[in-house]
């Protein structure tokens, strides 16, 4: 049996992240109007999991830590096919830099006890580090592979991915149980499906919060952070102010040609 | 107090059935602009996504769901191409009074491939002296022996050239008032898909016509009691035919308002966006009240279909209004679009000629009234 | 030594014994931090028959080098490397820590900064000391400038793209000291890098390219992005894109430009169907003429470039490579 933990993150949706403000006060970002949605990256990841639960005996266990309304994050991963799911939740884990964030989620893992490959998306669309994968490994000891952009061979407890690299790959050979961090191109993620989200009414999301994971205030959240922000600053702007070319499109398309001349592109 | 909102269930079946439309149906609306032909790809990618499965059984091959997942499913789809929500709306109609008034084989028979849309189904009722009024039919069965032999034709009927299971309802020849309802599929001889309609909009949807001549009918094909078709019509068809209707119409609605916006926010006059002006934000605002009222509509009928309440009156208003206010909606969103609204190329113009079909499908709007009125004066 | 602070490192890369420039332009940085400091600039550089390399890094500002320098460090190998950086850390504790955010940098970062249990911040602008000489790590975010501090845990560790910094002159009249290190064996060997293969990349590289075309979420599909791509090679400029064109699949993460991509300089930019969005702006630097086309003319983007044009990409764009193409071939026969 393969025992696949994914790791999955509630943010903003990406499509009206340009909505989101920083909070001159607590320093931390702003979400409410927003809907959050699941990390996209973290599709990719779900995905991944599920191609090996179609090909080898598995079961997934979805993993993601953030407000109660995370749960429903997990509940489409449920509904997309993962086996059963867990949230860490708990006012103690707010305000979390990835060091704190990959800290929670390796506990999260040793909790659930069985574990013999987590994959990750290998950055969120918020916060987009690249760190809490690695340091995941780190934790818990294990060996971690980012950037997977393909899995080659994954029969048997030592696997060979891709990891991409600028132009190109590196071929890693990589022994179970290890971290995989992975990029959009490795899969395109299936959609919901009406039968998956039937199936998932059965299935379970267990809650569990400082107590739960027996880990010391100190060590998780804001007081568990190494870095934290300090200032915010008003950018000094690239300001310039934009001569508008109009008409029709033609005559838009000849001043657009001729400003080109004028640069020195044409 | 009435709870307004969806389960977070229900939520989920919503962006499952947006998902499917952006991703699965999206691509091809040029296609099937273009030719007005259905496109093999949708109604494969439907049947994969189990859209047709919604209301059947689960002890069938069905989801086993209701009809406000129903509605969710064919609103969705609907706000991304009208043609491809009216075929589906549809093959729940020849699905429906199998599932209502048909003998444990038929159901067996057909319902799994149905289900998976392997098969695919419609319904055959209007013709050319009654569609609204399904009592002005001609076509006629005459009962022989085990057999019933059918005689007749049917018109404007949605996916008559890719049913391959056809609900029909036929009148007794010797006995004016007697109905009956049968299904037909393509392993009985004596019936064929004749003439194909080129609509104005909803193109991508089949419209056609049908022929029987003799069409031997088993008489096991029967939905129902002997005579009494013309309550499977009004039971399984009636309902669902509205109901989906009103799915079609709010996608329709929602799209309008949508691009609308888009637009108004994007076209700049007298050095603002439109969205400034108040002549633009009142149409806004109607495009929004229209959608309000219609789902409150919409929904509270199907949510009294899911109880098992009678349902027909409250899909009557349902209908009526969502149907006309698609093309009021459609109308607006054009007008906002200026010049642009008539361009191929901007999905409003499109909008336009699809709601000019959704308008007297599944009957017109002064049926609605007439049917309305009755309970009124009830 | 005799400072009040330990050194400010930087973990050097070199590919195919080809010293990485974000290296040297960190080397740059480190040295002005470290001289506020009083301090010393350390690099780490592992690979192997890389002593000329060193010497670069030496010519660039470094004090010392601490060499790795065998075959099996010829490629990155995340346990090897990731054993070595820990082992000098806690040997020689350092500072800072800047590390370049290329792939090899993004994944040997956080192993180092877990193992360390220190603070790392990724794909920071700037560096600047604050008033308690604790290193500002800035980065764009969400219309503002943030800076992040790791108050308490060291070193202080961040990463930085290339060509955020400049290149600084070389001068080989410098001096400075190479410790040659020992190799760790008897790790556990449960990840190997086997290979590493890489291609040449097509069309002109963007880091160099006077002219940019980027295109972002307007382009709307593959179709509109090729009418973006053919628009680039008809005035033969690199191809640029922003996250929601990579993230939909129209073109590769190479292509990206901003804060978690790469950082360009052009001379004329041209931004097709893209909003402007902080975290792709931050990455085009010093041009000299921006231009931007998109259908939405409250957009951000045209608050921050000289020329704009409000139309549908998709349309306009077309239209825009017939009108260049008529004007080429007037030249060809002029």
């Amino acid at each position: 049996m393969l025992n696949i933990v994914v790791c999955v993150k509630a943010v903003p949706d990406p499509k009206e992240a340009c909505n989101i403000k920083i909070d001159p006060n607590t320093k931390t970002l702003l979400r409410c109007d927003v809907p959050m949605v699941l990390n996209p990256l973290d599709k990719n990841a779900m995905e991944a999991a599920l191609q090996l639960k179609a090909k080898f005996e598995a079961r997934i266990s979805v993993l993601s830590m953030g407000p109660p309304e995370a749960g429903n994050i997990v509940k489409e991963c449920l509904a997309l096919g993962a086996d059963q799911g867990f949230l860490l939740t708990d006012p103690a884990f707010g305000g979390a830099d990835a060091y704190a964030t990959a800290f929670t989620l390796a506990k999260g893992i040793e909790k659930i006890g069985s574990y013999d490959v987590i994959f990750c998306g290998m950055a969120s669309s918020d916060g987009s580090t690249e760190w809490v994968g690695p340091e995941i490994a780190t934790f818990l000891d294990l060996p971690v592979v980012t950037l997977v952009k393909e899995i080659v061979d994954c029969d048997g407890a030592s696997w060979k991915v891709k990891a991409s690299v600028e132009n190109g790959y590196r071929l890693m050979q990589v022994e179970l149980p290890a971290v995989l961090t992975v990029t959009r191109e490795l899969n395109t993620p299936r959609t919901l499906s009406f039968s998956g989200i039937i199936k998932a009414r059965k299935k379970e999301i267990e809650q569990w919060g400082v107590d739960e994971l027996g880990v010391a205030r100190e060590t998780v959240g804001l007081k568990g952070s190494p870095t934290i922000v300090s200032e915010l600053h008003a950018q000094e702007e690239n300001k310039r102010q934009a001569e508008m070319i109009s008409g029709t499109r033609d005559e838009k398309a000849d001043l657009l040609v001729q400003k080109l001349v004028d640069a020195g592109v044409l | 107090m009435i709870d307004f909102t969806f389960t977070e269930e229900q939520e989920m079946f919503r962006k499952a059935a947006r998902e499917f439309a952006e991703t699965q149906v999206a691509p091809h609306i040029d296609e099937m602009e273009k030719t007005g032909e259905v496109s093999d790809a949708v109604v494969k990618a439907l049947g994969e996504a189990e859209m047709m499965a919604i209301t059947i059984p689960e002890e069938y091959g069905g989801l086993g769901l209701g009809y406000t997942e129903r509605l969710i499913a064919v609103e969705e789809i609907s706000r991304v191409s009208v043609a491809t929500g009216m075929m589906l709306q549809v093959f729940a109609l020849g699905i429906e009074p199998i599932v209502k008034f048909g003998s444990e084989e038929l159901k067996k028979k057909y319902l799994p491939g149905l289900a998976k849309g392997e098969k695919l189904s419609t319904t055959a009722v209007t013709e050319a002296t009654g569609g609204s009024d399904p009592t002005g039919i001609r076509s006629a069965y005459k009962k022989e022996g085990d057999n019933f032999i059918l005689n007749g034709r049917k018109c404007f009927i949605t996916n008559s050239h890719i049913a391959d299971t056809i609900t029909v309802l036929a009148k007794d020849e010797e006995n004016p008032k007697a109905f009956c309802a049968f299904v037909l599929d393509k392993d009985m001889a004596g019936w064929k898909a004749t003439h194909k309609e080129h609509k104005v909009g909803m193109r991508g949807c089949n419209t056609g016509e049908l022929a029987f001549e003799n069409c031997e009918i088993p008489a096991t094909q029967l939905l129902g009691e002997e005579g009494k078709g013309l309550r499977v019509t009004m039971a399984a068809i009636g309902d669902v035919g509205r109901g989906g209707m009103v799915g079609v119409a709010l996608g329709l609605q929602a799209a309008c308002l949508e691009e609308s916006i888009k637009f108004a926010n994007e076209r700049i006059l007298y050095g603002k966006p439109i969205a400034a002006l108040q002549t633009i934000q009142n149409k806004l605002a109607d495009l929004k009240i229209d959608l309000e009222a219609g789902r409150l509509l919409g929904y509270r009928a199907a949510a009294m279909q899911d109880k098992g309440q009678r349902s027909s009156n409250e899909f009557a208003v349902a209908k009526y209004y969502t149907t006309e206010a698609c093309q009021r909606a459609a109308k607006m969103a054009v007008d906002i679009h200026g010049g642009y609204g008539c361009m191929e190329e901007y999905a409003v113009s499109r909008y336009l000629r699809d709601s000019y079909v959704v308008g007297p499908s599944a009957g017109t709007s002064d049926i609605m009234k007439v049917i309305i009125g009755r309970w009124v004066l009830s | 030594m005799g400072t009040d602070h330990s050194a400010v490192w930087v973990i050097a890369e070199q590919i195919d014994c080809h010293l990485q420039s974000v290296s040297l332009q960190l080397i740059g940085r480190a040295r002005k931090l470290a001289d506020q400091l009083g301090t010393s600039v350390e690099a780490i550089l592992l690979g192997d028959k890389i002593e000329e390399q060193a010497r670069q890094l030496i010519a660039a500002g470094a004090d010392r080098i601490y060499l790795g320098d065998a075959p099996e460090l010829a490629v990155y190998q995340p346990e090897l490397y990731t054993e070595i950086v820990v082992k000098l850390a806690r040997a020689h504790p350092p500072e800072i820590i800047l590390i370049g955010s290329t792939d090899m940098g993004r994944e040997l970062a956080p192993l180092v900064a877990a193992r360390l249990q220190t603070g790392l911040t990724a794909h920071c602008i700037d560096f600047v000391l604050d008033k308690e000489m604790i290193l500002e790590q800035r980065i764009p975010a969400y219309g503002g400038l943030l800076s992040i501090i790791c108050p308490e845990k060291r070193p202080q560790m961040a990463t930085a793209a290339k060509g955020v910094f400049p290149t600084p002159e070389p001068d080989d009249s410098r001096t400075g000291e190479t410790m040659m290190i020992d190799i760790p064996t008897h790790l556990p060997g449960r990840i190997k890098t086997l290979e590493i293969i890489r291609e040449e990349p097509e069309g002109v590289p963007l880091e160099t390219a006077a002219t940019i075309v980027a295109g972002g979420a307007g382009a709307g599909d593959n179709e509109g992005w090729k009418e973006i791509s053919e628009l680039a090679a008809t005035l033969n400029a690199a191809l640029g894109s922003t996250r929601p064109a990579v993230d939909e699949g129209w073109t590769e993460l190479e292509t990206m430009i901003g804060q978690s991509g790469k950082m360009v300089s052009p001379e004329v930019y041209i931004g097709v169907g893209l909003s402007g969005e902080q975290q792709h702006m931050v990455g085009v630097v010093g041009a000299r003429v921006m231009i931007a086309i998109n259908n939405d003319a409250k957009s951000p983007i045209f608050e921050q470039v000289d020329y704009g044009v409000v139309d549908d990409c998709r349309e306009f764009i077309p239209q825009l490579i017939k009108k260049i193409k008529a004007y080429q071939e007037k030249q060809v026969t002029c």
